[in-house]
């Protein structure tokens, strides 16, 4: 294998992207890239654009102009389905999954395991969803629970344990420690840690720049549709991320 | 040793705490009430459980397709017209001479198309489907009247013994077929929602529709073949209807809409999608028929059964909630 030539390449290359919603001019021409294992913090204020960007690698908005590139090939990405066939999985606050399902129904939705006879194959869905959370380092009592039942941490746990039992290959993290205490958010970003240690890329959206200042490699600003920055971890340290972010919000 | 007993136990501790077991409390308690408190045993005597079984079982076959509607997370308050609507249909194929299984699957094919109109406005015009089926519900029912002047319309089926037998004959000569329909509906529908993948995508539909959409799970295709199996089955008992009073009239299924959405509620369907069970619905839908035929057998006037009918939902719902707030507390 050229590894060499895979570790350096992109995993999501997005050339000049554009997007307007009616007169909002929400992405005034980004460039985004994100390598192959990498980890990046994609940082702004509310309404930088950070959402919108990562909606159209999901497939949630379409761009009005502009490229994307998966894993070196041109991709068309107009659906949530379309990302996720490339393997393009999200882990967001409330969209990722069903309150009222059991975390096995929740783990496979949308690709259940079957046996014959078109059923469903309960118990391969409720032994691997268990195995994917104890790999992950998260011990639940029963594949049965209902997503409701569970932590706000172990509900980012569930969503990620899928993203890796499925081999994601690019994993967008959503605001995902918003709203947790502090013991769950160090639970979530021990999660993100093994996302990193299976090789996965992935994006870390939010504003809380101490939750991903340790994680990630490197980090991208963004400021009304703009971005602002796009700095290594070696090239900054905390204070001066956190000053190029107030800043970044604050030019005119 | 003790692990059998503590299994016994917790199987105990299942059951009590599904929401389909308050409903089959209530359901027990209805069934006792009305054989004791009939006249002369009327309640549980052979003709009327037959009646009880071949009448209500109509209404309760549609309301099954409305229960895992609502789980998809969807309305259907046009059942009534539709079922009014396909009796029409019925009617104008009957008298093409048609053979009458003919007759019945174009009227069923009818049925879907009036489904698939339900779930087009909904989903393509994102029209809340209470809004939809509420507008539907006003026009398939005006031009039914329109188109047959409100009259009452002879429709005999009884020249085909078969077609007879298939929809309004008996097993053994006791048991209504309609009632052996509503138990195979509900097994058919009951598989599909527990056991498929199909049945999984309806629960996160109805759950959180986002997520379902965002794990490629294509929504609106959900909940149109879920519009479609509640416009089959309006299709269906149609016909069953036809072959039971051997006429069409205009005046059929009025106020079903309201009762199937209590049926459901009552089984432990919530109204916001995403909870519920087929066993739950089945037992729902059967409680509202039993009420309808006890209260008639009682001889109680017609308006205390809306009475009856409140108290039971409101105190199913709020006994199904209880239950399964313990439920959880104790994992």
């Amino acid at each position: 294998m050229t590894t060499e030539a895979n570790q350096n390449s992109d995993m999501v290359k997005m050339v000049d992207i554009h997007k307007w919603f009616g007169r909002v001019y929400a992405l005034r021409g980004i460039d985004f890239n994100l390598k192959r294992g990498e980890t990046l913090g994609l940082l702004g204020d509310n309404g930088a654009g950070k959402s919108t960007l990562i909606k159209i690698l999901s497939g949630y908005h379409v761009a009005d102009r502009g490229e994307i590139y998966f894993d070196g090939k041109k991709a068309l990405i107009h659906s949530p389905r379309d990302a996720r066939k490339l393997g393009i999985e999200t882990v967001y606050q409330e969209q990722a999954l069903a309150p009222n399902l059991s975390i096995s129904r929740n783990i496979f939705m949308g690709r259940e395991p079957l046996k014959g006879l078109g059923l469903l194959d309960k118990k391969v869905m409720d032994e691997e969803s268990m195995q994917a959370l104890k790999h992950l380092g998260l011990r639940l009592r029963s594949p049965d629970v209902p997503i409701i039942t569970l932590s706000g941490g172990e509900r980012q746990g569930v969503a990620i344990a899928r993203a890796i039992h499925f081999k994601a290959k690019c994993v967008i993290l959503d605001e995902p420690t918003v709203a947790l205490s502090v013991k769950e958010v160090n639970e979530v970003l021990e999660f993100i840690r093994q996302i990193k240690r299976e090789g996965i890329s992935s994006i870390f959206i939010t504003h809380n720049l101490y939750h991903v200042y340790d994680i990630a490699e490197r980090f991208v600003v963004m400021a009304r549709g703009r971005k602002m920055a796009d700095v290594k971890k070696e090239e900054v340290t905390r204070d001066n991320l956190s000053d190029l972010v107030i800043k970044s919000a604050m030019v005119e | 040793m003790g692990k059998p007993v503590k299994q016994q136990n917790s199987f105990l501790k299942k059951l009590l705490t599904t929401r389909s077991f308050s409903i089959l409390v209530v359901l027990i308690a209805l069934l006792i009430i009305f054989t004791v408190f009939s006249p002369g045993g009327n309640f549980i005597n052979a003709e009327n459980i037959k009646v009880l079984l071949a009448y209500g079982s109509e209404f309760s076959i549609i309301a099954l397709g409305v229960g895992v509607l609502m789980i998809a997370g969807e309305f259907d308050l046009s059942i009534g017209s539709i079922l009014v609507f396909c009796s029409y249909l019925f009617l104008i194929f009957f008298k093409l001479n048609l053979n009458y299984f003919v007759v019945l699957a174009l009227t069923i094919l009818g049925g879907i198309a009036l489904g698939y109109i339900n779930a087009i406005v909904t989903t393509k015009g994102h029209i809340p489907s209470f809004i939809t089926t509420l507008g539907t519900m006003m026009l398939w029912r005006g031009l039914t009247l329109w188109f047959s002047g409100g009259l009452q319309q002879a429709c005999d089926v009884s020249s085909s013994s078969a077609f007879l037998s298939f929809l309004n004959g008996t097993i053994g000569g006791v048991f209504p077929v309609q009632a052996l329909w509503f138990i195979i509906v509900g097994i058919i529908l009951g598989l599909l929602l527990h056991y498929t993948r199909y049945g999984n995508w309806i629960y996160a539909t109805g759950d959180n529709a986002d997520a379902a959409r965002a794990m490629g799970i294509r929504t609106h295709i959900v909940k149109m073949t879920a519009f479609i199996i509640v416009g089959i089955l309006c299709a269906f008992v149609a016909g069953m209807q036809i072959a039971r009073v051997s006429c069409f009239t205009s005046r059929t299924g009025e106020g079903w809409e309201l009762k199937a959405i209590a049926a459901c509620v009552v089984g432990g369907t919530s109204l916001r999608g995403g909870i519920g069970d087929m066993a739950g619905i089945f037992l729902g839908a059967f409680a509202i028929s039993v009420i309808e035929n006890g209260l008639v057998v009682l001889r109680i006037p017609y308006f205390w059964t809306y009475t009856v009918f409140g108290l039971v939902i409101v105190f199913s719902v709020l006994s199904s909630m209880y239950l399964e707030k313990q439920k959880w507390a104790q994992k």
